[in-house]
């Protein structure tokens, strides 16, 4: 059926609408710059969603699991070899997700015979010295979406990945009103979550809505924290060693937001 | 950065990065002994070098001369033999630096990648247990007489709550030291020194202080000196200490080298 191009790009349409339609339910997950580095944070259900792929990197990641590990341990596999080879300061984000992960991924969608990744991923990289903080969004077809800093776009302090257009939008409409990055932890933590419960009450949402009301937000946000376990990690400046990953425990900032 | 299929997770190898490598062939080939069979048997393999550890009150201290040498030639006065791998494990080095330095590399890798791969920590075993896997794989160099390394390893252990210490032999047997270890080529002196001390001493190293500790490290280290060319005394001049760091519940700390000129003032020189 594929000798034939329109019948090709009609299947790679199909494989399109099939896929987004499996990741449309995605929970968001929300990475923003603060004073004392980058955030990690969605809610979730059941499974981590949240990895950290080397010293300054970290990654979450929407989709299949099974696609997730797979692209999880490329990664760790390829930031792993090049800084034992090189150094940790030849390990890049640009070049992991430009020349590694992407043409990968774009192979792996066009070949419509093989099975492509059903997988949406978010990575966030921690500046050194006075270098911003990197974002990047990773599709399953290969395509990157930055945050910016190059080409005339405005470089921006947040990365998000959700199910849907619609709900991705939403969220970075509102983190494009907030101060970043000089917010604290805690603030950043309530943003965090305020962009996350965007993001959810968005995702079956028209891109041409406004956000939602404050009161609908608070509301989702405690109804949201009742069921769901909070799923936070930090890329630090203040580490004292070259890792940088913490992983911000439930238990630790959940009293802090039934405070708010 | 070119791409390749991840290993499968039920492989053996998942989480094993010297595995990894080796797939990579980013490791170098071993020469076996059959490629220079009919050559001159091994040459004598000397360690030259002198370190010491032992387990005191609060933890474990590992020391080290700072001496690097190639037959009698003096190379390098500042070498650093004591690695930190983690937060919580050192390995201190004896043998071919080459050799040596790259294994701690290997290893201190081997422990991140293990931990970002399996999302979990590599336990105290599995650490003790990967040292003595890579100088297994380190036997072809053994053969050939080019790259015998002789560690020690100490890392604290959550499980029992105590910092352990850890020789090797050159083709990898571990054994746990009850109260001290030794390698290198001034270790027959430091262990006579330790023995006597830990028997006879004012009171058993595990009860000592810190600052005796200290104390006698150096002093040990300057015993060995004495006789060993390999080991390096202090250096007053260049202001060149040993290293010694101690491991304990909160991690490793390095002793400052004003410090050391302290102690060693006053107690050795």
């Amino acid at each position: 059926m594929i000798e034939e191009p329109y019948r090709w790009v009609e299947a790679i349409a199909n494989r399109r609408e099939y896929i987004e339609h499996q990741l449309a339910s995605g929970s968001p997950i929300a990475a923003l710059s603060y004073r004392g580095g980058i955030l990690l944070f969605t809610l979730g259900r059941e499974r981590q969603k949240l990895f950290e792929i080397y010293d300054r990197i970290g990654m979450g990641g929407i989709g299949h699991p099974g696609d997730i590990e797979r692209l999880r341990m490329a990664a760790i596999e390829l930031t792993s070899t090049e800084g034992f080879a090189r150094s940790a300061h030849d390990v890049s984000l640009r070049r992991l997700a430009n020349y590694s992960l992407s043409p990968v991924l774009k192979a792996a969608f066009e070949q419509v015979y093989g099975p492509p990744y059903l997988a949406r991923m978010l990575f966030a990289e921690l500046g050194r010295g006075d270098a911003p903080n990197s974002f990047l969004r990773l599709d399953y077809d290969g395509s990157i979406h930055t945050n910016g800093g190059a080409f005339g776009r405005a470089h921006e302090e947040f990365g998000v990945i959700s199910g849907t257009p619609a709900s991705t939008a939403k969220m970075e409409q509102f983190l494009r009103q907030q101060n970043l990055p000089a917010v604290s932890l805690d603030r950043a933590l309530s943003l965090a979550l305020d962009a996350w419960s965007i993001g959810h009450l968005s995702l079956a949402a028209d891109p041409k809505d406004d956000l939602p009301s404050p009161d609908a937000l608070a509301g989702h946000r405690t109804a949201q924290l009742a069921e769901a376990s909070i799923e936070a990690a930090v890329l630090e400046h203040a580490s004292p060693l070259p890792i940088t990953w913490r992983t911000l425990r439930d238990a630790e900032i959940r009293p802090g937001f039934d405070k708010r | 950065m070119e791409l390749r299929a991840a290993r499968e997770a039920a492989s053996p190898d998942a989480g094993d990065f010297a595995a990894l490598l080796r797939q990579r062939g980013l490791c170098p080939p071993v020469p076996t002994l059959s490629a220079t069979a009919g050559g001159s048997p091994p040459l004598t393999q000397t360690q030259a070098t002198t370190i010491l550890a032992f387990k005191f009150a609060g933890g474990v201290l590992v020391a080290g001369d700072r001496r690097a040498t190639a037959g009698n030639l003096v190379v390098y006065d500042r070498a650093d033999k004591v690695l930190e791998i983690d937060t919580h494990s050192l390995m201190a080095i004896a043998g071919v630096p080459a050799t040596a330095w790259e294994m701690a590399r290997v290893l201190e890798h081997s422990f991140q990648f293990y931990r970002r791969s399996q999302l979990q920590e590599m336990s105290h075993e599995g650490k003790v247990r990967a040292l003595s896997k890579l100088l297994r794989d380190n036997l072809g160099f053994v053969l050939q007489g080019v790259g015998v390394v002789v560690p020690l390893f100490a890392a604290y252990d959550i499980v029992s709550a105590a910092a352990r210490l850890y020789f090797y032999d050159a083709m990898g047997a571990q054994f746990e030291a009850a109260d001290y270890a030794a390698t290198g080529s001034g270790s027959p002196a430091v262990r006579s020194v330790l023995h006597y001390e830990n028997t006879w001493g004012s009171k058993p190293l595990v009860k000592r202080r810190e600052s005796d500790a200290i104390v006698l490290a150096l002093r040990a280290l300057d015993t060995a000196a004495e006789t060993d060319t390999a080991t390096g005394g202090v250096d007053r001049r260049g202001l060149v200490y040993p290293i010694i760091k101690i491991i304990a519940k909160t991690g490793i700390r390095t002793l400052a080298d004003k410090e050391l000129a302290r102690v060693f003032k006053s107690t050795v020189a």
